[in-house]
């Protein structure tokens, strides 16, 4: 389809506004631009078409099974979009007066407050912007912390070689240096090689658990202690909350300091890519350092904000996400303390059901049950006959499922990551299960026209190397 | 209650079955039993009428002013409607990053055009995806250009305080150091940037308009930056580049800012988006992500996650930046505004600002009121008075006003869009007249 500057006519307008009522006034030439403005000119049908054509080429969990490992593709309740678009959210200015914004400052304490019961953290910030954002937040907690104990050789911090990425991107963000920890058979932390490496420059552990196998860690209180017991800390990246949240907390399996996704585990929308939200939780010998400004209410009832002098200072404008918290608490204070264990447990059903429906052809972690997501391998079947992860995946497309994640984590060779999510319905994943048997049988009848998938997609499989070697980034009047 | 589950009883029944366990329960069998929680403690759940309820009442909490003449990093602007309504789409709102190019199309060309928009804005080669906001933009754009032996990035004391504590948090632990000098007259001082940057300078950061809403003689900042070998680093708020001259004209290596102006509500501090654009010869440090055009087997034109060596999830603690989610939505927003206003209504938009701004200016310095600054502004200025800030903002607010932001007991940076009109303004140099 056509760019929107392809369909642009000079001369055409789409949104008109109000001309002064007072006279003009002029800056001085020397600000002034000389270059033109490009920008498209578009009648109003004609923007109204393009934003249709290009939304009908996205897929997003209103379009169909979104399995995609690690993001929580889970349903974004309607009514959410609706009380975050209320004039009493959308048209406060950041910089009113706190008598003026009760509301706004009662929805992030409260929030605030339910998180910390979630995952047994003493404070909350709501500020991070994202998982990653939070991951540094959490980080610099961390180096402010041994900081103020005077405790300054603590410059590393311990990585499993199956974390996101962002794990280690944000350590070194926050100044740390980096030790990768391998998975031992059971895909858990290595124990003996965890002790062989922890120390006096130990700063702190990033785990997550579930792990990125969808795997729960049965070690954790041994972790804990070692790490512990070595004066670190244990950083909780809650990207996989939830399939524990409700039955079990991170502050009680030991963790110090914890981050969330609003976007994955609180059903706020995914919105291509953003924004999400990553709150940070901590116990209370961290909460001093806490990003500022946060939200208190006093005896009286009134809602305040409140800064430590000992804060890491700000991560973000104003708040963070706002408009991100009123989905977040309006989807916690529907669900309330049994909903939330409820959606923990049939994220878990929903994934043991697929897995335990196609692990005889897609192998993965034998004799246990995993969690919200599992890693299958599909190592043996490319081997067998040149079929690749990414064949399937594209497979996959053609039949309108959108592909689980692929190649990470990095341990699992030819790895697909499959998290259904509690709101996926049994039809469906009957469907996808029949789907994927499938695909397997076809990867031994048509290998060639499996590597060439999808066949029936927007487009044929995109050429990276070349966009990669010849960058053409914006579009460029011919 | 609702949990927004999709199974019902009978199914839950056969799927354990099927998994071979007898309850929920026993899935959870590897979690140690000592650590398992007995009951969460949050109130019980809401029918959906009734969390509609609840938060509507919060929101009543909250007060929406009739006339906003604050600015300071959040700016009130008309938002188009078919922005509010095809922006509201579910595909867009409800899918994630396109990992899978061939059906994801359309959000990665919404991509490419952003991108494109942000360039023919700023003039610059290259623009991301975005990031959080235009503080972390900044941020972003100091760790860029950050090398071995220049860690210090030059300021002032008039960039909005919140990009300087940003600034400086993410310069703490990585041995970067932020100089701020002191603004002359609420502008850049020139003078004393040349005598302080060095060979130690990894750039110069300044805010056009800046804080106080001045207007900064950029190009001259640029070349004293270049002189020392240091990058320059402009922070634009995006209505402003209607008219104003573009980072590139002068001679910025990064561009960045708030696009918050461009159709996305206030909604108290965000969501928001920090765009990002540079010159050609840093594409490859910039933070990420970025869509690329290329062709798909057939030759067919497409559209890509490009450049990803840069990025975490490939280069893990070697990546420039940690960054994975974004604000792409608050992205979509803002490229749909652009091509709502095209360029004839940006400029409108802008030229609308500096009018009403300068209205405003006028008619408050008749009552006494008068600016603090020379210089020329866009759309935002500082007045000193002997009537206390207090008193003016509180008579205002009474009257339904959302009056400046209060900086000193005498001092207020206003600012004024293309919401008002002559007779609000009029309104509010009535009230403000009156308070003794």
């Amino acid at each position: 389809m056509n760019l929107i500057f392809e369909i642009s006519e000079p001369g055409k307008r789409c949104a008109t506004i109000r001309k002064p009522d007072v006279g003009k006034v002029s800056i001085g030439k020397k600000y002034l631009r000389s270059e033109k403005l490009d920008l498209p000119e578009v009648s109003e049908v004609d923007f109204a078409r393009h934003y249709t054509a290009l939304s009908r080429r996205a897929f997003g969990v209103d379009n169909g099974f979104y399995p995609l490992g690690s993001c929580t593709m889970k349903y974004n309740p309607k009514i959410n979009e609706e009380v975050a678009g209320l004039e009493g959210f959308t048209q406060i200015h950041p910089l009113q007066p706190e008598s003026t914004v009760q509301g706004a400052l009662e929805v992030m304490e409260t929030l605030s407050g339910y998180l910390a019961e979630i995952t047994g953290m003493d404070a909350v910030t709501l500020q991070p912007n994202a998982g990653a954002h939070g991951e540094y937040t959490g980080l610099q907690l961390i180096a402010a912390y041994h900081a103020a104990r005077k405790d300054y050789k603590r410059t590393k911090v311990i990585v499993p070689d199956s974390a996101h990425g962002t794990n280690p991107a944000s350590a070194v963000m926050a100044g740390f240096e980096i030790i990768n920890v391998p998975s031992d058979e059971e895909k858990g932390v290595d124990l003996k090689a965890l002790k062989e490496v922890v120390g006096e420059d130990t700063a702190a552990l990033m785990l997550t658990n579930p792990t990125t196998l969808g795997l729960f860690e049965k070690n954790i209180k041994a972790i804990s202690k070692i790490i512990h017991d070595a004066g670190g800390l244990l950083y909780y990246d809650g990207a996989n909350l939830n399939a524990v949240m409700g039955i079990v907390r991170p502050g009680d399996m030991g963790f110090d300091v914890v981050h969330l996704n609003l976007h994955k585990t609180f059903s706020t929308p995914h919105g291509g890519g953003g924004p999400g939200s990553g709150p940070v939780g901590c116990k209370k010998e961290l909460a001093a350092f806490l990003p500022g400004p946060l939200v208190a209410k006093n005896a009286r009832g009134v809602y305040k904000f409140t800064e430590s002098r000992k804060s890491i200072g700000k991560v973000a404008s104003f708040y963070g996400n706002f408009g991100v918290y009123v989905r977040a608490l309006a989807y916690i204070v529907t669900l309330g303390a049994e909903g939330i264990k409820s959606c923990a447990q049939h994220a878990v059903l929903n994934a043991n059901y697929l897995k335990a429906n196609i692990e005889d052809l897609y192998p993965t972690e034998k004799g246990r049950h995993c969690m919200h997501e599992f890693v299958v391998s599909m190592q043996e079947l490319k081997d067998k006959t040149g079929v690749s992860a990414m064949d399937i995946a594209k497979t996959m497309i053609d039949r309108g499922y959108h592909p689980p994640t692929m190649y990470f984590p990095l341990i699992i060779h030819e790895a697909l990551m499959f998290e259904p999510t509690e709101t996926e319905n049994k039809r469906t994943l009957d469907e996808v299960i029949k789907a994927l048997r499938e695909i397997y049988e076809e990867a031994f009848k048509d290998p060639e026209y499996m590597k060439a998938a999808p066949h029936h997609a927007q487009i044929g499989r995109p050429d990276e190397v070349k966009a990669a070697r010849t960058p053409i980034v914006r579009y460029v009047k011919p | 209650m609702s949990n927004y589950l999709s199974v019902t009883e009978r199914e839950t029944k056969e799927m354990l079955e099927s998994i071979g366990v007898k309850s929920l329960d026993d899935l959870f069998d590897d979690i140690p039993k000592d650590l398992k929680l007995k009951k969460l403690g949050l109130p019980e759940g809401k029918s959906q009428q009734e969390t509609m309820e609840f938060m509507r009442a919060l929101s009543k909490k909250n007060k929406v002013y009739d006339v906003i003449l604050r600015g300071a990093g959040s700016y009130d602007h008309y938002i188009p409607s078919m922005v509010k309504n095809l922006s509201s789409r579910s595909e867009f709102i409800t899918a994630y990053t396109p990992y899978q190019a061939e059906m994801s199309q359309g959000i990665l060309q919404a991509i490419f055009e952003y991108q494109s928009m942000i360039c023919n804005l700023t003039g610059m080669d290259v623009s991301n995806a975005s990031v959080y906001n235009g503080a972390n933009a900044a941020a972003e754009a100091m760790l860029m250009c950050t090398e071995r032996n220049r860690r210090t990035l030059i300021t002032f004391d008039n960039i909005r305080p919140d990009t300087l504590k940003v600034l400086k948090t993410y310069a703490a632990r990585r041995e970067i150091k932020v100089e701020v000098l002191s603004a002359k007259d609420g502008a850049a001082d020139l003078k004393a940037l040349k005598a302080a940057v060095g060979e130690d300078t990894s750039c110069v950061y300044i805010e056009q308009p800046n804080y106080f809403g001045l207007l900064e003689d950029a190009e001259e900042i640029g070349k004293i930056a270049h002189e020392a070998k240091a990058k320059f680093v402009m922070g634009c708020n995006p209505i402003s580049l209607a008219i104003l001259r573009s980072p590139a004209e002068c001679g910025a290596d990064v561009a960045v800012g708030d696009g918050q102006p461009l159709g996305l509500p206030m909604a108290f501090g965000g969501p928001y988006v920090g765009f990002m654009a540079c010159t050609n010869k840093e594409m490859r440090k910039m933070p990420g992500r970025i869509v690329g055009e290329t062709t798909d087997h057939d030759g067919n034109r497409a559209y890509v996650l490009t450049l990803q060596a840069r990025e975490q999830h490939i280069r893990r603690e070697k990546a420039f930046s940690n960054i994975c989610s974004n604000q792409a939505y608050c992205a979509l927003v803002v490229s749909m505004y652009l091509s709502a206003m095209g360029p004839d209504g940006m400029k409108e938009v802008a030229e609308s600002c500096v009018s009403y701004a300068h209205y405003l200016a006028a008619e408050l310095e008749k009552i006494g009121l008068k600016r603090r600054d020379k210089g020329e502004f866009f759309h935002e200025f500082v007045t000193v008075s002997d009537i206390p800030a207090d008193k003016i903002l509180k008579a205002l607010d009474k009257a339904g006003i959302l009056g400046g932001l209060k900086l000193s007991a005498n001092e207020i940076l206003w600012c004024v869009t293309e919401t008002a009109n002559k007779a609000q303004l009029d309104r509010a140099v009535d009230v403000i007249r009156r308070v003794k």
